[in-house]
Order: C-alpha cells, then sequence, then structure tokens
C-alpha cells in the first residue's frame, strides 16, 4: 500500500475534535443522569405487586432492550416530532433518545441487583425489627447499589460510545466533528483513526475501573 | 403472671406445600431455660426457631409469650405480635452481617433506628459488648475482614443489642472451620452463665450436653422426649430417641 498517513491536518484541527467531545461528554452525563434515575424508577415498578404497574415497565424495558439504538436515535428524530407535533432541540432530543435508551438496561441491572440481596439479609433484617423504609435504606439499597455500580458503569460507558449515532442526525457531537474534518481535509484515515482514539482512551480506564470493582466485590462477599 | 411460660407453642402446624412439617407440635420454656432442639435432618429444628422469631407463616396452633399471645393462626393469616417479636433475638448459620456496615455500625443500626437510641448511647453499648468478646479492636473493621467465628461473635453481640429476653441460635457454628468453633461456644457458655433463655439448634450433642438444661428430641413433626441432657442424651425413654442418639453418637466415632 503506498498510501502516505499525514496527521497534519487532524493536529491542525485538533480544536474542532476538541469542541465535539464536548458535545458528546454533555450527551453521555445528560443521558447518565436520565439513565440512573429513571432507570431506578422503573426498577422498582418491575419489581411492584400489581401487573399494571410491571407490564408498561418491562414493555419499555423489552422495546428498547430488543430494537436498535440507530433506529431508535433515529425515531426519536424524525417520529416523534411529526406523532406528537412539537419540535424539540436536536441536543435535546438526542439525550432523551440516549437517556431513555440507558434507562431500560440501567432497570435490568438495577432489578437484577436488588434480586441479588441475600434472602439471608431479609431474615436479618426481619429479627433486627428493621421493616419498611428502613430496611430499605439501610440494608437493601446500599448492598444493591453497591452489586449494581459495575452494570451501571458499563452501561454508562457504553452511551458514550453509542452517542456517536447521534452524528446522523447533525448533532455536533465528537463523530460529528470527525465527519466534517475528514470530508473537509480528505483525510478520512487519519481523522477516523484519531477519533476512535479519543473513544477508546475515555473508555478504557472506565473499563479498567469497573474490572477492579469487580475484584474487590469478589473478595469482599462477607 | 409469675408463673407464666417465657415462651409456650401450642398444638404447632406447620407446612411447606404438601410437606407436613410439624403436626400439632407442644413445647414450652421457662425464664431460665436453655432448649437445645435435636432431631433428623429435615424435621424442622430451623423452622421452629424461625417460626418463633416471627420469620415464617403457620398453619395452624399458637404461640405464647408471658403469658400473652405472640403468634397466631388467624383465619387465612398468620398474626405476630410486633412488641413481643421485638423481645426476641436471633442467630444464624451464616452470620447475616450487613457487608457495607463496620463492626460498630452492624451493632447500632438496629437500636438507633428502632428503639430510638442515640447514637452515642449505642455507640457505647456496643463497644462494651464487643470488649466483653474481645472484639473491641475490629468495632471499625468491616465484616469481610473477619474471621468466621468472629463475624458469629458480632453477631451475637448485634442480637444483644437489643436486650432480648430469648435468643434463639440456629446452627451457629454449622459454617465455621472446626478450630473457629470454640470461641463461639465460649461467648454462648458465658452468656448462659449469665442466665439467658435461649433455644439452640445445634449438631454438636458434646456441647449439646455441656449448655442445655433441657434437650427436646424433635421428629414427625412433634416432640418425641423432652428432658434433662442427662436424660435424653443418655438415658432416653423413647425408642425413637434411643436411635437417634445412639446413631449420632455412633457417627462420631
Amino acid at each position: 500500500m503506498s498510501y502516505d498517513l499525514q496527521f497534519f491536518y487532524v493536529w491542525q484541527n485538533l480544536d474542532k475534535l476538541g469542541q465535539g467531545l464536548v458535545v458528546s461528554l454533555e450527551l453521555t452525563g445528560l443521558a447518565n443522569l436520565i439513565g440512573l434515575t429513571l432507570g431506578f424508577g422503573v426498577a422498582l415498578l418491575l419489581r411492584a405487586k400489581s401487573a399494571l404497574l410491571r407490564a408498561p415497565a418491562a414493555a419499555m424495558v423489552e422495546v428498547f432492550r430488543c430494537t436498535p439504538v440507530l433506529v431508535q436515535v433515529v425515531w426519536f428524530f424524525y417520529c416523534v416530532p411529526i406523532l406528537f407535533n412539537l419540535f424539540i432541540d436536536p441536543m435535546v432530543m438526542g439525550v432523551l433518545a440516549l437517556g431513555v435508551n440507558l434507562a431500560a438496561f440501567n432497570a435490568e441491572g438495577y432489578r437484577a441487583a436488588i434480586q441479588s440481596v441475600p434472602r439471608e439479609q431479609y431474615d436479618a433484617c426481619a429479627a433486627l425489627g428493621l421493616t419498611g423504609w428502613t430496611r430499605i435504606r439501610h440494608v437493601i439499597l446500599p448492598h444493591a447499589l453497591r452489586a449494581a455500580l459495575p452494570v451501571l458503569m458499563t452501561n454508562g460507558i457504553t452511551i458514550f460510545q453509542q452517542s456517536a449515532l447521534v452524528a446522523l442526525v447533525a448533532i455536533p457531537d465528537l463523530m460529528y466533528a470527525g465527519k466534517m474534518l475528514a470530508t473537509e481535509t480528505y483525510r478520512p484515515i487519519e481523522t477516523y483513526t484519531v477519533v476512535a482514539a479519543i473513544y477508546f482512551a475515555i473508555s478504557a480506564p472506565v473499563s479498567l475501573i469497573v474490572q477492579r470493582i469487580e475484584a474487590r466485590f469478589d473478595r469482599v462477599q462477607a | 403472671m409469675a408463673q407464666d411460660k417465657l415462651l409456650k407453642i401450642h398444638n404447632l402446624h406447620k407446612s411447606y406445600g404438601d410437606l407436613e412439617i410439624f403436626k400439632g407440635l407442644t413445647l414450652s420454656m421457662d425464664r431460665g431455660d436453655r432448649l437445645v432442639i435435636i432431631g433428623p435432618s429435615g424435621g424442622g429444628k430451623s423452622t421452629l426457631l424461625r417460626i418463633v422469631m416471627g420469620l415464617e407463616d403457620i398453619v395452624g396452633g399458637d404461640i405464647y409469650m408471658d403469658g400473652k399471645p405472640y403468634i397466631l393462626r388467624d383465619g387465612a393469616k398468620t398474626k405476630i405480635d410486633r412488641k413481643l417479636q421485638a423481645r426476641v433475638g436471633m442467630v444464624f448459620q451464616h452470620y447475616t452481617l450487613f457487608p457495607h456496615l463496620d463492626i460498630l455500625r452492624n451493632l447500632t443500626l438496629a437500636p438507633v433506628k428502632t428503639r430510638g437510641m442515640s447514637r452515642a448511647e449505642a455507640e457505647e453499648k456496643a463497644m462494651g459488648l464487643l470488649t466483653r468478646f474481645g472484639l473491641d479492636a475490629k468495632a471499625r473493621a468491616y465484616p469481610s475482614q473477619l474471621s468466621g467465628g468472629q463475624k458469629q461473635r458480632v453477631a451475637i453481640a448485634r442480637a444483644l443489642m437489643l436486650d432480648p429476653d430469648l435468643l434463639l441460635f440456629d446452627e451457629v457454628t454449622s459454617a465455621l472451620d472446626p478450630e473457629l468453633v470454640a470461641e463461639v461456644e465460649a461467648v454462648m457458655m458465658e452468656l448462659a452463665e449469665a442466665g439467658m433463655p435461649m433455644m439452640i439448634v445445634t449438631h454438636d450433642m458434646h456441647f449439646a450436653r455441656n449448655i442445655a438444661s433441657r434437650v427436646v428430641f424433635a421428629a414427625g413433626g412433634v416432640v418425641v422426649e423432652d428432658g434433662p441432657p442427662e436424660q435424653v442424651l443418655d438415658a432416653p425413654q423413647v425408642a425413637r430417641t434411643r436411635e437417634f442418639v445412639e446413631r449420632v453418637f455412633a457417627k462420631k466415632r
């Protein structure tokens, strides 16, 4: 292959990629805010006694888990405005699409974590007279949240990678900035390589931290 | 009131689906009693403790504490008096400490949250108990940093924080390595000497003989024999008990 790699133009325009990265991080942060809170609410619904509460929550989780994120993003952008006759800022739309998707995955993570609290912990609570909210707040939740943490972090950083999909609907994120730069400079190989490296540089440490936490939990089973 | 039994279990029925665990079990204990319950595995020894702790539904019968109705079968529901339940404490086979709290907080959580004890008061009491059990140096450690024997002693201290009138021990040394059993049994002996009423399920017949004021042999859903350890373990009156005891001691040798 006689292609001559020229990273010069990419370095020169690194600030543009930087601006894109800021948008990607904003999307990720806000989506996680929705994912962590809404996801918890959905998880509680999934565990509700009444099927009337359980069914819609379960339906939501399945819909988001069983359709491609790309389709979800596109659907939010093109169908929501038409169906509901409202136009919202693309950025808000992107945050909503990614956030609700993340909520569905996190709900599953929370639910599994609550389920993983050993029955013996409930027995211990009953024997000590710890009931109701005290039991949830001081025993069940701390237990469950620790169990859920690796999953929530993995889901959260996955959304950072998935956020690249919103470039398709012209949100100026890292991927979009990369696309623009590649066209401008005629240097797609260099540009997309750098873009990939940036995604990797942000995701890899988080993934490492998750591995550390999991290893620690394995040791700390009381 | 004075002659009311600490605990009176009358005609207890319990089943899991089609499996009948208790078929009219009747048993009572006085304040000075330390009951050790023995019997074939699957005979419901642990279930009996769980029922007395208020962790299980019952199918029929009633349980009185100090002459007051504690657990009753009322129509389709098991009714448990929560005030009386609070006077019973339980130590489990697998310690069941709260892994996210340090030892001190494991002890203070319940008294602070359910008895309205101040944090300072609870901590003082907890430190007193931990010192008594030789665990004061571990107050700020987490359960995962303790040995099984230490965890179980913490679990006993945690139960004592609520000043129970009756303490239940469900095979508390079964999960321990043999060399750690003694330290837990020593704590239980100490409580026994201090006059704590206890109901104990154990497979350790030697320990049973030492700690029990009465041994109860339960099998087939009822109490088969009930008497002092010298009787039930050494000279059982009922053939079925004799058979069981002989088998258990033969296995030991």
